[in-house]
């Protein structure tokens, strides 16, 4: 028998108290994964509007709670095009409305056609909407394809309908699932007149990224320019909000996992005393005894931890197909969600079964042999 | 890790003026005792007399309230280490409960006293297998102490104690429960560990284990302060 022998030995002996400890494990895990997921892919998906058009930098309006529900005014845009250095700059408005049960959220752009080049879309088929018209939309390829329409087909939105005149590409994958409109007639429909919601930058090759921002930052107070994902997540108080919700959830699923594991490892401890006090009398150092109850607490934590990331997996499953995100939460899973619920099983086990181990190690090996 | 070699003249269990209370409770009362290397003494008196009381002490499982006991010369201390190196190599201790550990089979209680010595995994199952034999529980030896007879858990318990070759051997009524055949099975393993030069603290009953010890003395007759 070897010392992990034995520590297999003891979780085995006590099947149902080693299942309930991992699934208090497991829940853990399973939070910390789909929020990971679910922080990092909004993160990933909110961030990829900063490399529309290949654009140096966005500029949001200052203090916005969610930089997509911003305003903008045009002229601002306009004038921000003149700022020596600047070679374009580009004004698009963003909205979302319903299209049909699978599709409750479509985001929809409003761009001028003389824009969309730069704002890096590319038409795969037929061709742009006119600038002034009103029952003309574009729809991303992706979008076509999920409600099965192409060039020529008619789409009904809020009421009105549509003709659709051509499909487009975008450097950005959420690009592909938006529709767009002519942007003087989606700030008519939303009633912002003369608004964008968020202004795309490029500068002069040799300009200064820094010296333009700080040129634009100092002269527009109520606007903001984003470059990093840092950048974005001062600007956009949502992110930061789902950043501190999945930091504030990630330690509560920990709390409630090492409270678990805490509670498991105790119970057993008062259950065993006698026989960690017969360890004790035959010569185990105190260390081993520590060594015993951590490990068999860091085995069920890991089987935990395995089956969290299972449960995590499907949680996020779940999340996907919930109709109010459909089309916007796009899971991104990184190899880290791996090493990061391995550190987590590891570090729940360790502050779990801490306390009693260090108890089991304290037991007086005559205590123990009294015991019957 | 192997047992420090001792100088003939010392003695393996020597108790000066040991006293040990529970409460009110006079469990030991100024207790003078010594054994020489290599002795066989079998320690014999009246239930609650301080039989057991003495045998925890010298194993080092409890410290005397006065006195002192020294071990193969050593001084019984509070260095921890050095406790957990005596119980291990240098004393084996037979518990009167058996204090067996009842999820484990027979093998893995034998083995679990050999971990943190120089044996290895295959070592350790060898000499488990080969004392078990000895003690004609070779057929038990997958099996867990509830469903062993107490003869057989009083050998798996002797097993465990001498897995480890201890100097030596205390011993808490090593064969109240068993039947002549496996009685003489043990006291031929204790002759045999006399012969290696091991020394036997056995407190008994059994006039058999009696007639194999070198020196027979009575609890009463070690305290100093009833003569």
């Amino acid at each position: 028998m070897t010392f992990v022998g034995l520590i297999m030995r003891n979780i085995g002996s006590r099947p149902l108290r080693a299942a309930l400890t991992a699934s208090a494990v497991a829940i853990g895990v399973m939070a910390v994964v789909a929020l990971g997921v679910l922080t990092t892919s909004l993160k990933e998906s909110a961030t990829q509007i900063l490399d529309v058009g290949n654009a140096d930098f966005t500029i949001a309006q200052k203090n916005s709670s969610d930089i997509i529900n911003g305003t903008i005014s045009q002229d601002d845009i306009d004038a921000i095009g003149r700022i020596p250095g600047v070679r374009k700059a580009v004004g698009a408005l963003i909205s979302t409305d319903p299209y049909d049960e699978n599709n409750p959220l479509v985001i929809e752009v409003g761009l001028n056609p003389a824009d969309q080049a730069p704002f890096g879309l590319n038409i795969l088929e037929g061709k742009a909407y006119t600038a002034d018209s009103d029952d003309q939309v574009m729809l991303g390829y992706a979008l076509a394809k999920q409600i099965d329409k192409t060039v020529g087909d008619s789409i009904t939105i809020g009421g009105h309908d549509y003709t659709v005149t051509g499909l487009y590409r975008t450097n950005v994958s959420f690009g592909n699932s938006t529709m767009m409109f002519p942007l003087a007639y989606l700030q008519g429909l939303n009633r912002l007149s003369g608004q964008v919601t968020l202004g795309f930058v490029q500068v002069e090759d040799g300009a200064s990224i820094a010296r333009v921002r700080a040129e634009i930052d100092s002269q527009y107070a109520q606007l903001t320019t984003i470059e990093t994902a840092e950048d974005f997540g001062r600007a956009d108080r949502n992110l930061t909000l789902i950043s501190a919700a999945n930091t504030g959830g990630s330690l509560l699923a920990g709390l409630i996992a090492i409270t678990g594991v805490l509670n498991t490892s105790l119970l057993s401890f008062f259950e065993r005393i006698r026989e960690f006090g017969i360890y004790r009398s035959i010569g185990w150092s105190r260390f081993r005894v520590i060594a015993l109850v951590i490990g068999e607490a860091v085995v069920v934590s890991v089987v935990g931890a395995a089956v969290g990331v299972l449960l995590g997996w499907g949680a996020i499953n779940v999340l996907e197909n919930l109709r109010q995100l459909k089309g916007v939460f796009k899971p991104l899973y990184d190899a880290g969600i791996f090493w990061r619920s391995l550190g987590f099983g590891l570090t729940v086990a360790f502050l779990g079964a801490l306390y009693p181990a260090l108890r089991a190690a304290l037991v007086a090996p005559i205590t123990a042999v009294r015991r019957e | 890790m192997s047992r420090r070699p001792l100088d003939s003249s010392v003695p393996a269990i020597a108790v000066h003026d040991v006293s040990k209370r529970y409460g009110r409770t006079i469990a030991l009362d100024h207790v003078d005792l010594e054994v020489a290397a290599g002795e066989f003494v079998v320690l014999t008196g009246p239930s609650g007399a301080g039989k057991s009381t003495l045998l925890n002490l010298l194993a080092a499982l409890e410290k005397p309230d006065t006195g002192t006991i020294f071990v193969r010369g050593h001084r019984l201390g509070r260095r921890s280490r050095h406790l957990n190196r005596l119980r291990r190599v240098e004393v084996g201790l037979v518990f009167q409960l058996h204090n067996l550990i009842p999820r484990l089979t027979a093998r893995e209680n034998v083995e679990a006293a050999m971990f943190e010595t120089h044996r290895g995994r295959r070592q350790r199952t060898a000499r488990a297998d080969e004392l078990l034999e000895r003690l004609d529980l070779a057929e038990r030896a997958t099996d867990r102490p509830p469903t062993m007879s107490g003869g057989e858990r009083q050998r798996a318990a002797i097993a465990r104690a001498v897995a480890n070759q201890p100097a030596v051997l205390l011993a808490d009524e090593p064969s109240g429960s068993l039947d002549d055949h496996s009685a003489q099975l043990v006291f031929d393993l204790f002759d045999e560990m006399r012969d290696g030069g091991a020394t036997i603290l056995a407190v008994s009953h059994d006039s058999r284990l009696e007639q194999r010890g070198s020196r027979v003395i009575s609890i009463a007759d070690l305290s100093t302060s009833a003569a």
